[in-house]
């Protein structure tokens, strides 16, 4: 659906994507995260052609995201956190005015939506909370059933009702051929649930690519019992990560975790002092939070 | 509304617990042969999951021989031809195994955890 090769972009002195590589296949929900400044909203922005890239290709649905005009803008829906909208509008004008763009505008759906969301249409949209607004802002972009969805940090500071019913309202669009929703965030929490992949952006380079089922059969939280006065070898496996010591317990995140007899047959190998073991599977939260603190390390 | 009840918690996937929940259900009675099973755009959305998970469990649940697909109405429940109750306690064996010899270490009488069993 999406192709990124080596994208590159640069704003006077900062270098915000660097050779960034990355494929969001058709039918998934990808998850884009990185922490703030990772160079997020700037690959969203040039996929969609707001930006142009300095060098490399996207390309978007078959064509280059450099030729998108308003034919593929009707099929791609696209929220971000800081949009412009016509904040003098009332929400009903809002819609009248978005309608005539797209030809494939569903009216039934819009309503069904409006409903969902429980928006009032005679409000000015500078008056509606923030949840409310971004609310108004995914309907204008669900209505028209595109075929892409490209959301750029759209939970954040929404209330927990409001990010539920916007999740909501994106599920609506299932039906739809070939859909797939590209979300960026900074806090791996708010799209845990709902990604089929997790793309982790880093120094504006691509980081990681993994389904979220694979990214969880590797990753285990460890906890191995030392004998008193035991000290944790200084020269772990690679692969076991944040190695920490308190007491007789040492924990680590076990990064390629196989199967217990494997890793049980690694820890006599590493630490032939251990007493005992536990291993416990990691949300994706924990995991994320266990890759950011090693790429930050690494930039050190 | 699901007819199975399910509190998505983190940790282990989302397609896992939902197998868990969809058996548990099948074991109480809670849900029994001949039910209809919710669509995978009903699970998606009561869930919030994403469709392509919901699919997923839908077709382990299909391979597992608990749904059975029916024109026109959509997935229903079946149970499965179950081999005798011996070989099926023999599969479970070890765990309780596990189990007895963990409650003894925790000096657990068997009928306290029988009934910690019960309440799961």
């Amino acid at each position: 659906m999406i192709t990124i090769t080596d994208l590159h972009k640069r704003f006077r002195k900062t270098e915000a994507v660097s050779g960034l590589s990355l494929e969001v296949p058709e039918g998934q929900v990808t998850a884009f995260l990185g922490p703030n400044g990772a160079g997020k909203s700037t690959t969203i922005k040039c996929l969609l052609n707001l930006h142009r890239p300095d060098s490399g290709t996207i390309e978007v649905m078959g064509g280059d995201s450099r030729k998108l005009g308003p034919a593929q803008f009707t099929q791609i829906g696209y929220v971000s956190e800081n949009m412009e909208l016509p904040l003098w509008m009332t929400v009903k004008q809002f819609f009248n005015y978005c309608r005539p763009l797209y030809p494939n505008w569903d009216l039934g759906f819009e309503k069904q939506l409006l409903t969902q969301f429980d928006l009032p249409t005679g409000t000015k949209l500078k008056d509606l909370s923030r949840g409310m607004r971004m609310k108004a802002a995914l309907l204008s972009s669900l209505a028209y059933r595109p075929k892409l969805v490209v959301l750029d940090e759209p939970f954040s500071g929404l209330d927990p009702l409001v990010r539920d019913e916007f999740i909501r309202g994106l599920l609506e669009l299932t039906e739809q051929e070939g859909w797939t929703v590209f979300v960026s965030s900074h806090d791996i929490e708010e799209v845990q649930r709902l990604a089929d992949r997790v793309a982790i952006i880093n120094r504006g380079k691509l980081a990681l690519d993994e389904t979220s089922d694979s990214l969880q059969a590797r990753f285990r939280a460890i906890e191995v019992v030392l004998p008193d006065d035991g000290r944790a070898p200084v020269n772990l496996p690679t692969d076991w990560l944040h190695a920490e010591q308190a007491g007789r317990t040492l924990r680590f995140t076990a990064s390629r975790f196989a199967n217990e007899e494997s890793l049980a047959a690694a820890l006599r190998g590493a630490i032939p002092t251990a007493t005992h073991h536990e291993v416990r599977p990691m949300s994706l939260r924990e995991i994320f939070v266990a890759l950011a603190r090693a790429y930050r390390l690494e930039g050190k | 509304m699901l007819p199975f009840s399910i509190q998505l918690q983190d940790g282990s996937p989302v397609s896992d617990q939902i197998l868990g929940a969809v058996r548990k259900a099948l074991l109480t009675g809670q849900m029994r042969a001949g039910d209809a099973f919710p669509s995978v755009r009903t699970l998606s959305q009561e869930l919030r999951i994403s469709p392509t998970t919901a699919h997923k469990v839908v077709l382990l649940l299909k391979d597992a021989g608990w749904l059975n697909s029916r024109p026109g109405i959509g997935m229903v429940v079946t149970v499965p031809d179950q081999p005798d109750l011996a070989e099926r306690l023999a599969q479970i064996t070890p765990e309780c195994r596990a189990l007895l010899k963990e409650a003894a270490d925790l000096n657990l009488t068997l009928n306290q955890v029988i009934q910690h069993l019960k309440s799961l």
